[in-house]
């Protein structure tokens, strides 16, 4: 048998995603985002000192359609991410590994970042 | 760096189709992953259709009645069929599980039988187990004490210590988890996966066992425990019931706080 010729069993392609599988790449892609974004928030504010007409370009940008919704994505990714993380201190705590719990806590903290973000929203409209 | 794909030698084509010669109103259509290792080809995915009114209610039963009625060089492993031997384990419906416990009635529409994901195929649904044996044997899976052997009186455990090990001296080494873990399929030559960490945790946390700070400190290692990231596959593809992400945070936590 040529053992340089043996095929690799099919991964990726045929494992079914689960609720926990799921939540753990989005906390990892959303991480990197998170990252991202709080780079150009800080290039964003250091903007401040070098006068009001670069600062009005990412203002301008940011009051776009595009820009919105940038933003509320945003508050979105943040959102779940620290949600996320709350689940992950516990784990790390010894709690939460129940199959059951487990998938009670990754449901819980997906529509929690979406009723934080729609908060968030609400309140950056002042309308609390 | 990861490789999502699949490499070339490993790309799945369509197989045959077997149609069904028993004029079965009750049919089934499974399709399994064939490799024949003389052929020179490439893996493929056969398509049988099975009556279903002459089977049993396992999946193992299909793949038997395939073997006896219609292909018999479909190859399997297989030896209990009560789900206590671990033998045919394999990846139904895109979860891993025991071909012998899992009802086949629970899986609306086609069939789909692969082997365990990313190991390397020794011939369709067998796949090659030993990297996760040599990694077993590492952990070294005996008692580990300071008697000599000379010693009147034997070992005793409390009831109470005992049942410390309930959900871990369960498990028996199937390889469902560790294949169900995108974190062993990346880093299967380093990290030790689930199932290895899960029977790390059952001598660590042996009270009988002499040798709990050596053990600890073996498997505290970057790549060997902490690349765990409880993404929580295992769990939900063990045929015990066991619980692996809940071993290896244990072992974490043990760490952390001693």
């Amino acid at each position: 048998m040529d053992k340089n010729n043996t095929p690799l069993s099919p991964h990726l392609q045929i494992y079914k995603w689960q609720i926990s599988s799921l939540l753990s790449i989005t906390h990892r892609i959303v991480g990197v985002i998170n990252t991202l974004a709080i780079t150009i928030i800080c290039f964003w504010s250091l903007s401040l000192l070098f006068g009001v007409e670069g600062y009005q370009i990412i203002n301008n940008f940011l009051k776009s359609f595009f820009g919105k919704f940038i933003a509320v994505g945003l508050c979105w990714t943040f959102s779940f991410h620290i949600l996320n993380e709350l689940r992950h201190l516990f784990w790390d705590l010894g709690y939460g590994f129940d199959l059951k719990v487990s998938k009670i806590t990754g449901v819980s903290v997906l529509v929690g970042s979406f009723l934080l973000t729609i908060l968030f929203y609400l309140i950056g409209k002042n309308f609390i | 760096m990861a490789q999502f794909n699949l490499p070339q030698n490993s790309k799945i084509e369509v197989g045959k189709y077997y149609k069904d010669e028993t004029n079965s109103k009750n049919l089934k259509k499974v399709n399994v992953y064939r490799w024949d290792p003389s052929s020179g080809k490439n893996p493929r995915v056969d398509t049988f259709e099975v009556d279903m009114d002459t089977c049993g209610p396992k999946v193992l039963d299909i793949l038997f009645k395939i073997k006896n009625e219609i292909d018999p060089s479909l190859t399997f492993r297989r030896s209990c069929a009560h789900g206590v031997c671990g033998s045919c384990a394999m990846n139904i419906d895109g979860v891993n599980t025991l071909a012998c416990i899992k009802s086949h009635t629970d899986i609306n529409g086609d069939l789909n039988v692969y082997p365990l994901p990313h190991l390397k195929v020794v011939k369709d649904l067998i796949g090659d187990l030993s990297t996760l044996y040599k990694q077993y044997e590492s952990i070294k899976p005996w008692l580990q004490t300071e008697q000599t052997g000379k010693e009147k009186e034997e070992l005793r455990q409390s009831q109470k210590d005992r049942e410390k090990l309930d959900g871990y001296y369960e498990c028996i080494l199937c390889a469902c988890c560790s294949t169900s873990c995108p974190s062993y399929w990346w880093n299967g030559d380093k990290y030790l996966g689930p199932a290895v960490l899960l029977q790390a945790y059952r001598w660590i946390n042996d009270s009988r066992d002499g040798d709990k700070k050596e053990r600890l400190k073996k498997v505290a290692d970057e790549l060997k425990l902490y690349r765990c990231h409880t993404i929580m596959n295992c769990t939900n593809s063990c045929p015990k019931g066991l619980n692996p992400a809940k071993a290896i945070g244990s072992i974490k936590k043990m760490l952390a706080t001693s």
